[in-house]
């Protein structure tokens, strides 16, 4: 069986860039296997399909896992794997051409996506705010360390852009609905 | 009622009124998707996301509860919580039907 990995990095909010991503790769005959580590995808050689792959956020279906999954099954979706919080899972498109998604309105996307919020962006909120921020004004001010807080810096910087495109997002769903 | 929950469910998502209609009987969740597509010939094709996640945030509003669990399906009924929260609904879709009947 021939095989691929690819290693790809997605930020919190972009897990449709993600599945968009897995659907390419389905569609020019490599089918995802799973993902490991920090964002390392691997494939195993395919016929090329319109595979539909979507992901799901919610710890309340990962506690009730038997059940959560039962639903998917029921509704033809096979499950991939776990991956920090997101469930993967994928479904054929139909002979009419009809790609189906795992929600139908603008309320449950909004909801997966709080869940997200709640699960991802919180924790890294807490670390901006009670690690890295003081940290940064103590090496740039106090003990003027300037090396140091311009490492910390960049990493701020980073943070800053990931909650910017988080923000962004988060307005885009939230105007989408009703 | 509970302004929250009058603000949530009054008016309410397609899904969520599909599910409370459907649940004046115990079913489950994919029974519903079921029943749904009957329904509505095929139009309404409810998906497992919205559906487990809208099933638990109603079972915590209490507008359904959960009653027990069967070949690894959790069975859902509607509570009088929930029937007082359709009723409003169906009052609030009549009235804009028989204005747009008026009307038009």
């Amino acid at each position: 069986m021939q095989v691929k990995k690819q290693f790809k990095w997605f930020t919190i909010f972009e897990y449709e860039k993600e599945q968009d991503y897995l659907r390419e790769m389905h569609k020019s005959g490599w089918k995802f296997v799973k993902v490991t580590g920090l964002g390392m995808y691997h494939f195993e050689k395919c016929i090329p399909q319109d595979v539909v792959y979507q992901l799901d956020y919610n710890k309340d279906g990962l506690a009730h896992k038997d059940e959560y999954l039962k639903m998917f099954d029921d509704c033809g979706w096979e499950y991939i794997q776990d991956f920090f919080g997101y469930s993967y899972f994928r479904k054929a498109v139909d002979e009419d051409g009809v790609a189906e998604e795992i929600f139908c309105d603008e309320e449950s996307r909004f909801q997966m996506m709080q869940r997200v919020i709640k699960g991802r962006m919180l924790p890294l909120l807490i670390l901006f705010f009670t690690v890295l921020l003081p940290q940064f004004i103590s090496h740039l001010f106090y003990t003027r360390y300037y090396l140091i807080a311009s490492l910390i810096g960049g990493v701020l910087a980073m943070y800053l852009t990931i909650f910017g495109m988080c923000f962004v997002k988060y307005t885009q769903y939230k105007n989408r609905r009703k | 009622m509970d302004q929250h929950i009058k603000k949530v469910y009054v008016p309410m998502t397609e899904t969520a009124f599909f599910i409370l209609l459907c649940l004046r009987k115990p079913n489950h969740g994919y029974g519903i998707v079921q029943m749904v597509a009957k329904m509505t010939d095929g139009a309404i094709k409810l998906t497992p996301g919205t559906m487990y996640g809208s099933l638990s945030k109603m079972e915590k509003d209490n507008v359904i509860r959960f009653i027990r669990e069967e070949d690894k399906r959790k069975i859902y009924q509607i509570t009088d919580l929930g029937l007082e929260v359709l009723q409003l609904e169906l009052k609030r879709i009549d009235r804009l039907y028989k204005i747009a009947q008026e009307e038009m």
